[in-house]
């Protein structure tokens, strides 16, 4: 058993490898933490490239798979390369779930049956205030694409991201995702983070590597200390999250990972819920 | 090799140079204690390699079995060869604060050929322009007369230094690292600029 594996199995080590598959979007939420857009720079991974990691994250003894972006489902390949990578390692691929039309709609169908959720954003029940963060009808597509998946057999969840928002709010949020057929579990909430254009916004809660799940995270770029590290202010990456530029082999970050969650003092453990 | 004379002053970095808030989680304590330097700031983009190469620079260019000065003669020396304006400028310092005078620093970080008095050194000098300054073979009687001065051992030592600073003087004269204003003014006082 390899040392990774041995930390992962004892808890030290999240069992969970995240790939930006790419940087663009067809939205430009207004916490996005790359500053995600439809014309900003792709910084795609190949699909060979995160089927390699895939495989080599395997080997290493991980035991999950993540995939985000930009929005990976404007690679018009993404459901087959979520299928592939879910017949690895468990697989969640999130998704601002806008696109779930026509061929994408249908080429999703291959999900059904896999080891692959789709992790959809919908942050608020109310369309105003969801559609304020997110972009205009982004509301009414999301609520359309959940039952449309889920009607195809495939495994959805939801993220909500905001900050403090009200009881009310939050029990007709949940009420609506009962209703679009993704039980309770199926339903993380998480903060805001003061990164990327939240940073730039002003919004969101301060964070250090401690307030981060140490989820290993590859991109175009290199390696990173969880998912919400590879963040761009100004159209510049942030490197203070960076452990190496090296992602192939895959054992070169996760060993530079391991080491750093190995000299941690105790208890500096993840406290704002961010997920 | 460049041989018009006029060395180019850095202005602009081509590469950013990283700060303690920028610096990767690895190389965070390489900023503790305050800047650490352009070269380290340069290679906190890659933490991997800055992993291994500052140790590695660190332990043939700091203090070893060979004496201070003879090692700031060979890393001033190199630098003026291969013509790099920051490892001049930042080891002009160095050697003068380890005991070189003003004179020996400027003979050393000329271009054109320099000597010293003393045998011993000179044939170091005569090595260090047969490595750094050309390609191929290094001739048979500059090795024998530096071999009349240093112990194999040292020659191994030596020449790695060579090697390790001509790395240097190419890594920070294409990547256009400034020298610091405290470089500066201090060969401004000593009448080195």
């Amino acid at each position: 058993m390899t040392a990774i594996a041995e930390a992962v199995r004892a808890g030290e080590l999240p069992g969970r490898v995240w790939m930006y598959s790419n940087y663009h979007c067809n939205l430009a939420c207004s916490y996005c933490l790359t500053e995600s857009a439809p014309k900003v720079s792709k910084r795609e991974l190949t699909s060979e490239a995160m089927i390699g990691v895939a495989h080599d994250a395997a080997d290493l003894g991980f035991t999950a798979l993540g995939v985000t972006g930009g929005e990976p489902f404007l690679l018009p390949d993404m459901a087959h390369r979520l299928a592939e990578l879910g017949s690895i390692l468990p697989t969640v691929g999130l998704t601002n779930g806008t696109l779930f039309t026509g061929r994408r709609l249908d080429a999703a169908e291959e999900l059904a049956g896999t080891d692959v959720a789709l992790q959809i954003s919908l942050d608020s029940a109310d369309p105003d205030v969801n559609d304020a963060a997110r972009g205009p009808e982004n509301f009414a597509k999301v609520v359309a694409a959940i039952p449309a998946l889920v009607e195809r057999g495939v495994t959805v969840r939801i993220a909500t991201t905001g900050q403090d928002p009200d009881a009310v709010a939050a029990a007709r949020l949940c009420a609506l995702h009962r209703d679009l057929g993704v039980p309770d579990e199926d339903h993380v909430v998480r903060p805001i983070i003061n990164r990327g254009r939240a940073a730039e916004a002003g919004m969101g809660v301060d964070v250090t590597e401690s307030d981060l799940p140490a989820e290993l995270t590859v991109t175009a770029d290199g390696a990173f200390w969880s998912p919400f590290g590879p963040t761009v202010v100004a159209g510049q990456l942030d490197t203070d999250l960076l452990l190496t530029r090296t992602t192939v082999p895959l054992r070169v970050p996760a060993q530079t990972l391991l080491g750093l969650l190995q000299g941690r003092p105790a208890g500096a453990d993840s406290t704002l819920n961010i997920r | 090799m460049n041989t018009a004379g006029a060395l180019v002053t850095a202005a602009t970095p081509r590469v950013p140079l990283l700060d303690a808030a920028s610096a990767p989680l690895t190389a965070r304590r390489y900023f503790s204690d305050g800047d650490p330097g352009p070269i380290v700031a340069a290679l906190a983009s890659v933490p991997e390699l800055l992993e291994v190469t500052l140790p590695f620079l660190s332990t043939v260019l700091s203090a070893s079995a060979l004496d201070a000065r003879t090692k700031e003669i060979v890393i001033v020396r190199t630098s003026a060869v291969q013509e790099c304006r920051y490892c001049i400028d930042a080891h002009s310092v160095v050697a003068l604060d380890t005991g070189l005078t003003v004179a020996e620093v400027r003979t050393l970080s000329e271009r054109s050929p320099a000597s010293l008095p003393d045998e011993r050194e000179a044939a170091l000098l005569a090595w260090i322009d047969a490595v750094a300054g050309a390609t191929g073979p290094v001739q048979d009687s500059v090795a024998a007369r530096l071999g009349a001065s240093y112990r194999d051992y040292e020659i191994v030592e030596l020449t790695l230094l060579i090697g390790a600073t001509m790395m240097l003087n190419r890594f920070c004269t294409a990547l256009s690292l400034p020298t610091s204003t405290e470089v500066t003014m201090r060969l401004t006082e000593e009448g080195l600029v």
